[in-house]
Order: C-alpha cells, then sequence, then structure tokens
C-alpha cells in the first residue's frame, strides 16, 4: 500500500522522547524482581491461560457492569435457594443414620411372624399334595380283549 | 518511526535487560503512551514489562522478533489495564480538559496546532485501531508485523488501519489544508 501525502505529513510528526531518568528507575526495579523472582518458569501456556482468565475477567466485567444492584439481587437469590436445596437435601441421610436399630421385642415378633409364614407355605404345599390325583388302578377296559377275538 | 535495535556486538557488551531497555524502551513508551493517553500508567505498564522480562529469562528464548513480541505483552498489558479501568477511565476521559500528546512539543504554531488536532483525532479513535495505526505510521511495520505483534489477522490489521486513517483524514482536513 503507497502512502498518500498525509499519511507521510503524520509519519512525520515526531512521538515524544522516553522521559530520561525512567531508565534507571525502571532496570533497578527490574533487578530487584530478578533477585527476588519465583522459581516458577514462563510458559507459553499459563500466558495463554492468564490471558485467557484475563478475558474472561474482561467480558463479565463489561456485562455486569451496567445493572451491579441488579446483578448482586440475583445472586443473592441463589446463594438463598441453593441453601435452602442442600438444607433439605442434608437432612434425609441423617435421618436415615438416626433411626434406632429394632428393638428384642420387634425381632422376636418378627421371628414369630417368619415361623407363621413358614407354616402356612408348609401347610399349603401339603394341601397341594393332597389335592394330587392318586394313582388307583383303574379296570382295564375290555374292548382289547374283544378285538383280539 | 521504526528503530533497529542495537547490533549484536555491541549488545554482548550489556547485561540482557539494559540491551533489552535500550533498544526498545523509546518504541514502547510511544505506542503505550499512544494507547493509554496517561503517563503514569505508561510508567507503571513499561515498568511491569521490564520486571516480567527479568523474572522470566526464558521468555525471549526462540522469539525471532523481539520488537513484535515486546509490543505484544505491551498492548495485552495496556488492553487489560483499560479494560479493567471500564466506565472510570471513560468518565474520567470525558471530563478531562487536556489531552495528553503522544507528540513531541513544536516549536511552530501551525504545526503544534496540527500536533494538537492529530492527538485529539487519535484519541477518538478505538483503541484496537489506535494501535495499527500507530505501529503502521510511527514504527514502521508491515501489516504481516503487526499481525503478528497484536495477533490479529492480516487482513484486520490492513482493514483496522484503513478505517483510523479514514476517521483521522476526515477530522484533520480542515487542518491539513490550512498549513500544507
Amino acid at each position: 500500500m503507497n502512502m498518500d501525502d498525509f499519511e507521510h505529513k503524520l509519519q512525520r510528526q515526531p512521538l515524544r522522547q522516553v522521559p530520561a531518568g525512567w531508565r534507571e528507575e525502571i532496570l533497578a526495579a527490574a533487578e530487584v524482581n530478578r533477585r527476588n523472582r519465583p522459581v516458577r518458569e514462563f510458559t507459553f501456556a499459563a500466558a495463554t491461560f492468564r490471558r485467557l482468565r484475563s478475558t474472561l475477567n474482561a467480558q463479565l466485567s463489561a456485562i455486569l457492569w451496567p445493572h451491579p444492584k441488579a446483578w448482586a439481587g440475583l445472586a443473592a437469590v441463589w446463594v438463598v435457594i441453593l441453601a435452602a436445596d442442600f438444607s433439605v437435601r442434608d437432612k434425609s441421610p441423617v435421618m436415615a443414620e438416626k433411626s434406632a436399630p429394632p428393638s428384642p421385642e420387634v425381632m422376636v415378633e418378627l421371628k414369630q411372624q417368619q415361623r407363621m409364614l413358614v407354616e402356612l407355605i408348609g401347610l399349603r404345599d401339603t394341601r397341594a399334595a393332597d389335592r394330587a390325583k392318586p394313582l388307583v388302578p383303574q379296570p382295564r377296559s375290555e374292548r382289547a380283549e374283544i378285538l383280539m377275538t | 518511526m521504526w528503530h533497529d535495535p542495537p547490533s549484536p556486538a555491541s549488545a554482548r557488551q550489556k547485561p540482557e535487560l539494559e540491551r533489552l531497555y535500550d533498544g526498545h524502551a523509546q518504541a514502547l513508551y510511544a505506542f503505550l503512551l499512544n494507547l493509554t493517553r496517561d503517563e503514569a500508567d505508561t510508567r507503571d505498564l513499561l515498568q511491569d514489562l521490564f520486571v516480567k522480562l527479568a523474572r522470566e529469562e526464558q521468555m525471549l528464548n526462540g522469539v525471532r522478533d523481539e520488537r513484535a513480541f515486546l509490543i505484544r505483552l505491551a498492548h495485552n498489558a495496556a488492553i487489560d489495564l483499560m479494560r479493567r479501568r471500564g466506565t472510570r477511565a471513560k468518565t474520567r476521559d470525558q471530563f478531562a480538559a487536556e489531552i495528553i500528546s503522544p507528540f513531541a512539543p513544536a516549536g511552530n504554531p501551525d504545526e503544534q496546532t496540527f500536533r494538537a488536532g492529530l492527538a485529539g483525532a487519535l484519541a477518538g479513535l478505538p483503541a484496537e485501531q489506535r494501535a495499527v495505526v500507530h505501529l503502521k505510521l510511527w514504527e514502521g511495520l508491515t501489516f504481516e508485523r503487526i499481525a503478528e505483534a497484536l495477533d490479529i489477522p492480516l487482513n484486520t490489521a490492513a482493514s483496522r488501519y484503513r478505517y483510523g486513517l479514514d476517521k483521522l483524514r476526515e477530522r484533520l482536513r480542515p487542518l491539513y489544508e490550512e498549513i500544507k
């Protein structure tokens, strides 16, 4: 792209010079930090993650900033709903844990009922056996003898 | 304007940080000042950048274009700062009586008026257009290097420059015609 006169005119405008005193101060600050640097090494992934997080923060703050009170109210409502949900959810296992083991009387009663059940089942089996057809020999048919003769 | 970094022979005689400062601080300063329009912020950002370079010595290993890499770091830091400031900065800017100019003062009153007008017109550009215009006009970078430095597609760099320049042209036309 060729530059026109206007662009050349802009290009010729000299920029402000960096203040001379900054060099010593900035390099001194950098040197102090070099001595106290953390062990962690810089990685591209970490830089990308930091940038992503920063962008996300910026985007979120741009969305939330226009009505901070409304968003704070909504967040508070959600916190209340979640707290109520957790308090209800927490009770059920506690109730299950706290239920007392059956008393000896109940155990005796249960065993008695179990025994009755076994007897009843045994009785039903016997009746069923009674009802089964007895294998009594029946008189033989004489039709076969007639045919033979 | 683009200044080549010092030659490797002279660079070897200086500690790494000093070499980086002498080679790039002026360009980074002008770029950051044009973005932030605040000298204190520019100072903080420049110092943070050099502190980061000091703490993470491996950062520049394998970087083939030091200037583009440093501009990218500076740009990201400036954008982060401006986003954090957000509404507060916009309000402050609206009430600010004086725009901090990234240009050197001129002896000639006409030139001084033009530079003040240019500083105002640049301040009116969105930050992303201002960054591209700055790197193209005053750093002399090609669109390829601008795209690399700002991590944007080549066409985006070119279109941002065109839009930015059109706005500057429109705003500065009366002044430009007057002093041409």
